[in-house]
């Protein structure tokens, strides 16, 4: 038996002061601009995990892949986002069981180790119940397995790091603190590739603890699960010392495994183990505490996808009921001896939790949301308010409203509206694809929309009108080699040329009949090194080949909306490569960029509206261990580049939009949300009005509303509309007390009122304001003195009295177009007619702000109605 | 060089320190100094708010009523009827029904932690202490745009759909004058529930040696708000009995 005694280690918070300023100058400046959520919440996104209150049934909580925490206070009927400011991807949501309505710790960091997982930052806890929350270290642990709180005494918490994915770390193990979070001690540490993926404690000993230790390790092209490393480990004396509980358990080198213990009989163990031999694979269970182990079943609904599965949950009351995660999840009623599938839902089940009173109503995390169960797991609900979808990218179509397209994780492709009578509905949402959807785009003039799933196994040709599909990805002719596509296959259509469409594979393939015939306009633009297109052996002890590690692929293309003959494309393996006479030669541009590391994944490129020559190129190296940012601005077609990246900028880069009328701003999505610049890049703040600290995997701009829209990947489509005032802000407009924004001719927009029929418990996406818009910048807040603001006609005659807005920044403020209602003498009754003011009529008009002794004013147009749709 | 380098820094350490070491009581105190002074609000009996909230171009004129007894209601007067709202006699909380412009009774927690609120008259936060509450500063936070000090305030414990609940509210004061600027509370019941109310106040004027919000916004969070202005406030106004009283048929 070995004993592993381990130093002490001390974590120190380290916090960026420059990050930090980032968001306080962003929330000074970006006022009355926020965004809205619009979700979709009808396909929902991944929960990795689920937590319920030990007393008060009402109360539970969903932790996501990428959309943060939410709580639920009315028995899982609703959910609310409770953790929007801080690292989205969540590993473990424990509440303490002395305190449960007061003490809940996150552990950020998701441990359902796909291709696409996010990464974590630390660990947090909640002193009231979600409300506030401090950060308590754990800086790098880069994804958090699980905590567990001591059952009586809360300074004691144990938590189990799994650590760095992509690299080679020290900071994986078991840790524990005895001051409730101020410091950290190491209790249990393997080595640099090894990492604890789960921790049971026995709750009427709670010095008994049992730990799974599993190697593993991720790179853009290979994944590889278990080694001679990985294994079980227990401890009786509060985690001093551990011993291997391995008899009865296959011998050789082992893969991830879950461990729980029977809430009910403590005695009573269940582990889940990938091994070497299929035959040994399964689930144990030990009925000593884990002196002895015994394989009990090897369903393939036990052993499949170990990385991506190993939550295993025992009924609170009953030791024999026992429910592991999986494609469908398992649940055995003879203590582990034979399973069935549970209910039918949304694949790929990670969590469970049994109701703390009646084991028959159970909630279960899903790839596709949260599920409620009433009669013991065979009818499964889904919860229709978690907007918690992992979109990969975001298009939109010049309608009005316009449409916003893209594919999401393990949720297929859909189009849905900007807007819509009675908010954006569910049934709004239309399916354009299924699997794992990833790029959508709208035929720029035709009813034709492109979508694809996964490593371009299919893309579609969907004629909207006549509801027909055609399949149209590029094949292989004769002597080409091996088309290598990414599981994100790069599409995109030509801001030229309508019917024009590109894909990329390892060469660049070209349509000018909207995908019925392809021609490569390219030599293999990668570095085909062959060393890492071995996809097909990875997975480790489970093979795993599903074409998510494909790699030297195309995965950015962009033509040149100033020159159809211009095209730039980014590599996955770190190639930049741009043409300039449509694909007749090839230059590669990436070994100009200063500071990044060779072969870092090129994951958009961005040319500039402004000059053909210049362009901007996003790279983002955490599938190689290198969380830093990365963004570049070139001018003269890539012979240089400079960056644009400043250090208040936190959380790897994914994607860039530029404005289209201003080019000193720029609008820059990381893992950890979105930045905004307007001096091109010199300095960078973080917007926050309801945008969460979440990936922004990808942003578009509505050039007919001036909107952003952003693709997040948990949750769902975030947009800020009409963002023309950040154009006008400059020096000159910050040092005024008071300056209005440039306003376009209003316009009144009619639309009919029958929409809204969603029930209460499901998710609607606000609409946009039908509202004018006024919006000025305020040099400081207004907090004494009278300050008022009113329509007026050019005589300055007042029509309508308005509340002005007062923060600091930019303030929005909305008129319905609307004079004052009429008055009316004293009845019995109230008189209806009146309660509706007259609209005005087209014309031109003024507002003016009085704050103080200062008038301030600005005249604008009022437009003839516009019908929509 | 470095020494010099590492005593300024020290230096710099300790003032920003020093700035943060604002304790809840001194906020509190300069709060309640910079709009009239404790005395001056200690005195207080009563106030008499008339307002406006603004509903699509339509104004519906309000008159609220509190006493420092707890009594309190909101009057709305809207084409010659009168209606009342929230009107609390120190047992009793009713309202006029829209439909039938009859009073009616609000339902017992609804009562229960409305009275229990009936000793916050003029402020919640003022001698909180003797009304047997908790404050708790957690620190600063943007609020509109501009730095804020956020105290959190517990109340004593609510009944809420038959389960005891803590009750609690965050004030943000700003950091330049000490002026509350926001007032958040969790909405514990109804179609809101688990949401986050939120009220920003701004327009402070002064009425007789005290300062008051005469602009308003009440709204849930990350929903928008709706404004209250209000043109004048009397203080100690006379009010008769039975302003307050449930009219029985």
């Amino acid at each position: 038996m070995k004993y592993i005694i381990l130093p002490f280690f001390v974590f120190f918070t380290i916090i960026s002061s420059e990050a930090q300023e980032a968001v306080t100058k962003g929330k000074e400046l970006f006022g009355d601009l926020k965004a809205r959520q619009i979700g979709p919440a009808l396909m929902s996104g991944r929960i990795s995990d689920l937590e319920v209150h030990p007393s008060n049934d009402r109360i539970i909580y969903a932790g996501t892949a990428g959309g943060g925490v939410w709580k639920s206070v009315d028995g899982g009927a609703k959910f609310q986002s409770i953790f929007d400011d801080y690292c989205q991807s969540v590993g473990a949501v424990v509440l303490d069981p002395s305190q449960p309505d007061k003490v809940v710790w996150v552990g950020t960091g998701e441990t359902w180790t796909r291709n696409s997982v996010s990464a974590g930052n630390g660990i947090y806890r909640s002193g009231d119940g979600g409300t506030n929350w401090q950060k308590m270290g754990l800086e790098n642990s880069e994804r958090i397995g699980n905590i567990i709180v001591h059952p009586k005494n809360s300074d004691i918490v144990y938590v189990a790091v799994l650590g760095a994915l992509w690299s080679d770390s020290e900071d994986r193990g078991v840790y524990k603190t005895t001051d409730g979070g101020k410091t950290w001690n190491k209790i249990l540490y393997v080595n640099k590739t090894t990492g604890c993926a789960d921790l049971a404690i026995d709750p009427s000993n709670p010095g008994t603890l049992y730990a799974s230790f599993w190697e593993f390790r991720r790179t853009p092209w290979s994944f590889s699960s278990g080694g001679h490393s990985s294994a079980l480990y227990k401890s009786t004396d509060e985690g001093k010392t551990w011993a291997k509980i391995h008899n009865g358990l296959p011998a050789g080198q082992l893969g991830r495994m879950g461990i729980a213990v029977a809430p009910s009989n403590p005695n009573i163990l269940y582990t889940v183990v990938e091994s070497e031999q299929n035959k040994d694979k399964g689930l144990y269970r030990s009925d000593d505490a884990g002196i002895s182990w015994k394989l009990l079943s090897n369903d393939f609904g036990l052993v499949v996808r170990p990385f991506y599965f190993s939550r295993i949950v025992v009924d609170p009351k009953n030791p024999e009921v026992v429910v592991k995660g999986g494609l469908f999840g398992s649940i055995s009623r003879d203590g582990g001896k034979t399973f069935k599938n549970l209910g039918p839902m949304h694949a790929d089940i990670h969590d469970i939790a049994f109701d703390i009173k009646n084991s028959d109503r159970m909630y279960v995390g899903t790839d596709g949301g949260v599920y409620r169960t009433w009669d013991g797991g065979n009818t499964m609900e889904m919860v229709e308010n978690l907007p918690v979808s992992q979109f990969y990218h975001v298009t939109v179509d010049n309608q009005t409203p316009y449409n916003i397209y893209g594919g999401l994780q393990d949720n297929g492709s859909w189009y849905g509206p900007s807007s819509s009578p009675g908010g954006i509905e569910a049934r709004d949402w239309h399916s354009v694809g299924v699997g794992d959807g990833f790029r959508v785009y709208p035929h720029p003039t035709k009813k034709i929309v492109y979508s694809e799933m996964q490593g371009a196994d299919n893309i579609w040709r969907l004629d909207v009108d006549r509801q027909q599909v055609k399949t149209i990805q590029p094949l292989p002719v004769e002597g080409d080699p091996k088309l290598r596509f990414n599981w994100n296959t790069s599409i995109t259509t030509s801001p030229n040329k309508p019917d024009r469409i590109y894909v990329g594979s390892q060469f660049l393939h070209k349509s000018e009949d909207m995908g019925d015939n392809w021609v490569k306009i390219s030599p293999d633009l990668t570095t085909n090194d062959p060393a890492k297109q071995d996809q097909a052996s990875s997975g480790g002890l489970s093979r795993d080949n599903s074409g998510a590690e494909n790699h030297c692929t195309i995965f950015t293309i962009a033509e040149s909306e100033l020159d159809e003959k211009i095209v730039w494309v980014g590599t996955d393996d770190g190639q930049v490569q741009v043409t300039q006479d449509g694909g007749k030669t090839w230059k590669n541009v990436s070994a100009t960029l200063p500071g990044l590391p060779k072969n870092t994944w090129c994951y958009h490129i961005e040319p500039s509206h402004f000059r053909k020559g210049s362009a901007y190129a996003v790279f983002d190296g955490h599938s190689m261990g290198d969380m830093k940012p990365y963004a570049y601005k070139t001018t003269d077609f890539g012979a240089t580049w400079t960056s644009i990246i400043t250090p208040e900028i936190e959380g790897f880069t994914r994607s860039l939009k530029e404005d289209y009328v201003n080019e000193n701003l720029l609008f820059l999505g990381t893992e950890l949300g979105l930045y905004v610049t307007m001096n091109g890049g010199k300095n960078w703040m973080k917007f926050t009005n309801n945008v969460p600290a979440v990936a922004v995997m990808h942003i578009a701009q509505h050039k007919g509303t001036n909107d952003i829209i952003l693709a997040t990947h948990g949750r769902g489509v975030i947009i800020i509309d009409d963002v023309s005032p950040l154009r006008q802000i400059n020096e000159t407009t910050l040092n005024k007390e008071l300056h209005f924004f440039d306003l376009n001719p209003l316009t009144v927009i009619e639309e009919n009122g029958f929409g809204g029929a969603s029930g209460e418990t499901q998710f609607v996406g606000p609409n946009p304001s039908k509202s004018a818009r006024f919006a000025y910048y305020l040099k400081k807040r207004h907090t004494f003195g009278k300050m008022t603001m009113e329509i007026q006609d050019l005589q300055g005659n007042k029509l309508s009295e308005l509340t002005p807005g007062k923060s600091k920044g930019i303030n929005v403020v909305e008129w319905n177009f609307r004079t004052k209602s009429p008055k009316v003498a004293g009845g019995k009754t109230f008189s209806a007619g009146s309660m509706t003011a007259p609209r005005v009529p087209a014309g031109k008009y003024k507002v003016v702000i009085q704050k103080g002794n200062d008038t301030f004013s600005q005249e604008f147009e009022v437009k003839m109605i516009r019908l929509l749709q | 060089m470095k020494a010099i380098k590492l005593v300024t820094m020290v230096l710099f350490l300790s003032i920003s320190g020093m700035s943060y070491a604002q304790t809840v009581q001194e906020i509190l105190d300069k709060y309640v100094e910079n709009t009239g002074g404790r005395a001056k609000w200690e005195a207080l009996k009563g106030m008499k708010m008339t307002a406006s909230v603004n509903q699509q171009g339509m104004e519906i004129p309000l008159t609220i009523i509190s006493l420092k007894d707890g009594r309190q209601t909101t009057n709305i007067n809207f084409q010659g009827m009168s209606i009342k709202q929230n009107v609390f006699d120190g047992t009793t909380l009713w309202s006029t029904n829209f439909m039938s412009m009859k009073a009616e009774k609000s339902d017992a927690e609804t009562t229960a932690i409305f009275k229990a609120t009936s000793t916050d008259f003029p402020d919640p936060l003022l001698n909180y202490k003797a009304k047997g509450y908790q404050v708790e500063l957690l620190g600063k936070e943007s609020i509109e745009g501009t730095e804020t000090f956020k105290i959190k305030l517990t109340k004593k414990p609510v009944m809420v759909e038959g389960q005891l609940q803590d009750d609690i509210s965050y004030y943000f004061f700003d950091t330049e004058n000490f002026i509350r600027i926001m007032i958040e509370n969790e909405i514990k019941t109804g179609q809101g529930k688990g949401m986050v109310s939120q009220v920003t106040m701004s327009d402070y004027q002064e009425v007789d040696g005290l300062f008051f919000p005469f602009s308003m916004a009440q709204g849930v969070k990350g929903l928008g708000s709706q404004p209250i202005v209000i043109s004048k406030i009397e203080l100690n106004p006379t009010v008769e009995d039975s302003e307050f009283v449930f009219p029985e048929e």
